[in-house]
């Protein structure tokens, strides 16, 4: 392997143990990708922040207690726990929660930007095309690499960490050009122009992507002018939950898809996918067919809610109250929390009955309590994972169709999805 | 009396000596989600090996499934002592050896996570009695 001078000096421990530690994890990962160099990186998004045992807090009690410091500006995903909202707690996992908390602080204590979301892309100061980073969720992994044309493997936990502190990781993969090239297309384009424009569109067509691409780069070609980042964030989500799609191309679009010559780096590309409505349709019973059971809740913001899609969400509830014996729950970032706070939007949906959740998100949460029964939800990937976490079964629809039936206290589908 | 009745040199990913019985997964596995890192137990319902535990065996897992979360469950269950005893894969996966090797680190053990091919991995059977070197050589015995 082709070690620079420093990199020696960092594997040999001359700058320390949580140095050495984490170059020899650096170092081993290169060689199970049998890659022989390294490149810098210029940011790290860490996962490691997340629960999930007693191990993830010995590994980072590890690094403080040996002076680590981090390389790059490094933000922290979700939590397992909401730290500013001490209610947010599951009560028959005392000793979890606890630990969870105290992981959480420990990550802000070795010098990550606590900003506590799965959504970073909607912050400022976001990386720029070609900036090789590190991603870890795996819609942030998407959206960074697609719709930024930063470059990002799907980094899972520990690596992601050990990355940010020698700010080195392989020259492998989604950080070289060729493998970046689009393989196969996903055309849309007889589709109709209602359909392109519906917010659900997007979460169902990432949901079909992830399905049939494999391990291909795609790109899709037809999309409406009027595709922005929720939607690219939508398909970021859905097709990472799906499957594995850290890499797409939106044809006109993203950043290294001016056409779609360009996004295939002019090679030709193995298979063209025109989608109908009935593959719509099909995604849309894939993420939850009705039971025809009681509607007992909403669930919105998974990625976490933007503040363009607060600015919707006021407008469709227009003041009105959320039935009486539904539980809503929203999560977002603490950034844009606090953007909707300034709007006076936070104080209109809580007093419309919407809970809003910061830090972490309701899919996968013990700490979130009153979420069983039929939920319904805005997201692929909310309604993709949930039923294998929470004692729930969802249905999707576009927010409209959300706030329609939050308002109505049953499920409200408009056409298209179901006739 | 078992003796040995093959002998495979796997690469090695991360080295360490192991010995254990052999347990061979016949799906993929998330080892986050779908898997109980305190019992060492596959909790994935769909999983044809569900309720299963994986504790002190030599664990061959034919395909991954890449989770950023996999590192996390490998590192508590081997933290947990309800884990393998030894990882053998076809394919090299980055995250159940980088699990592996803060396990080591973190907890001062030696569990070796190496790859062979799909054919030589068809050959083992359920509870052979597998052991392995530092330098990846894994001796069958049945």
């Amino acid at each position: 392997m082709n070690l620079s001078e420093l990199d020696q000096d960092r594997l040999a421990g001359k700058l320390g143990k949580a140095m050495q530690f984490a170059m020899e994890t650096i170092v081993t990962a290169a060689h199970i990708d049998q890659v022989d160099s390294l490149i810098d990186i210029s940011f790290a998004h860490i996962d490691a922040c997340f629960y999930s045992g007693r191990a993830h807090l010995d590994f980072v009690n590890f690094m403080l207690e040996h002076d680590a410091t981090l390389a790059v500006p490094s933000w922290t995903n979700n939590g397992l726990v909401a730290l500013n909202d001490l209610s947010v707690r599951d009560p028959l996992a005392s000793r979890e929660m606890d630990e969870a908390r105290q992981l959480m602080q420990a990550y802000v204590k070795l010098g990550c930007n606590p900003v506590w979301t799965c959504a970073p892309y909607q912050l400022p100061d976001r990386p720029q095309l070609g900036a090789h980073i590190v991603g870890s969720e795996s819609n942030a992994v998407s959206f960074y690499n697609s719709v930024i044309g930063a470059r990002s493997n799907k980094y899972g936990d520990y690596l992601d960490v050990c990355a940010a502190i020698t700010g080195r990781v392989p020259f492998s993969k989604l950080h070289r050009d060729e493998a970046r090239a689009a393989e196969l297309v996903f055309d849309v384009s007889k589709l109709s122009r209602e359909i392109l424009e519906s917010d659900l569109f997007y979460h169902l067509l990432g949901h079909v992507i992830g399905r049939r691409c494999g391990h291909r780069v795609p790109a899709i070609v037809g999309l409406a002018p009027s595709c922005n980042e929720d939607d690219l964030k939508a398909i970021s989500a859905a097709g990472s939950s799906s499957g594995s799609v850290p890499l797409f191309h939106a044809v006109g679009i993203t950043p290294e898809a001016e056409t779609l010559e360009v996004a295939s780096q002019g090679n030709r590309v193995e298979q063209i996918i025109e989608l109908d409505v009935a593959d719509l349709r099909q995604a849309r019973t894939e993420l939850g067919a009705d039971s025809g059971r009681p509607l007992a809740g909403i669930a919105l913001g998974t990625p976490h809610f933007s503040f363009f899609e607060f600015e919707r969400l006021v407008a469709l509830l227009d003041g009105r109250a959320i039935h009486p014996g539904l539980v809503c729950y929203l999560t977002t970032s603490r950034h844009v929390h606090q953007q909707a706070q300034q709007r006076g939007w936070i104080e209109s949906l809580s007093q419309s009955g919407i809970r809003i959740i910061t830090d972490t998100c309701t899919y996968f949460s013990p700490a979130i309590n009153g979420l069983q029964g039929k939920i319904m939800t805005n997201s692929a990937k909310w309604a993709y994972y949930a039923p294998g976490m929470l004692p729930v079964e969802a249905v999707i629809g576009s927010l409209a169709e959300c706030v329609e039936s939050a308002v109505s206290g049953k499920v409200m589908l408009d056409r298209w999805g179901e006739s | 009396m078992s003796s040995v009745v093959l002998r495979i040199e796997a690469q090695v990913l991360i080295p360490g000596w192991a010995s254990g019985t052999a347990l061979v997964l016949d799906d993929t596995l998330s080892f986050w989600g779908g898997f109980d890192p305190v019992q060492g137990e596959i909790v994935d319902v769909h999983h044809p090996q569900y309720g299963l535990r994986v504790g002190g065996s030599v664990l061959f897992i034919p395909e991954s499934r890449g989770s950023a979360g996999t590192p996390g469950g490998i590192a508590e269950t081997l933290r947990n002592g309800s884990g393998p005893s030894a990882f053998v894969l076809g394919e090299r996966d980055v995250n159940i050896g980088v699990g592996a090797l803060v396990a080591n680190r973190l907890y001062a053990l030696e569990i070796p996570v190496l790859t062979v091919t799909l054919d030589e991995m068809a050959q083992i059977r359920i509870d052979d009695r597998i052991e392995v070197d530092r330098q990846g050589l894994i001796s069958v015995s049945r």
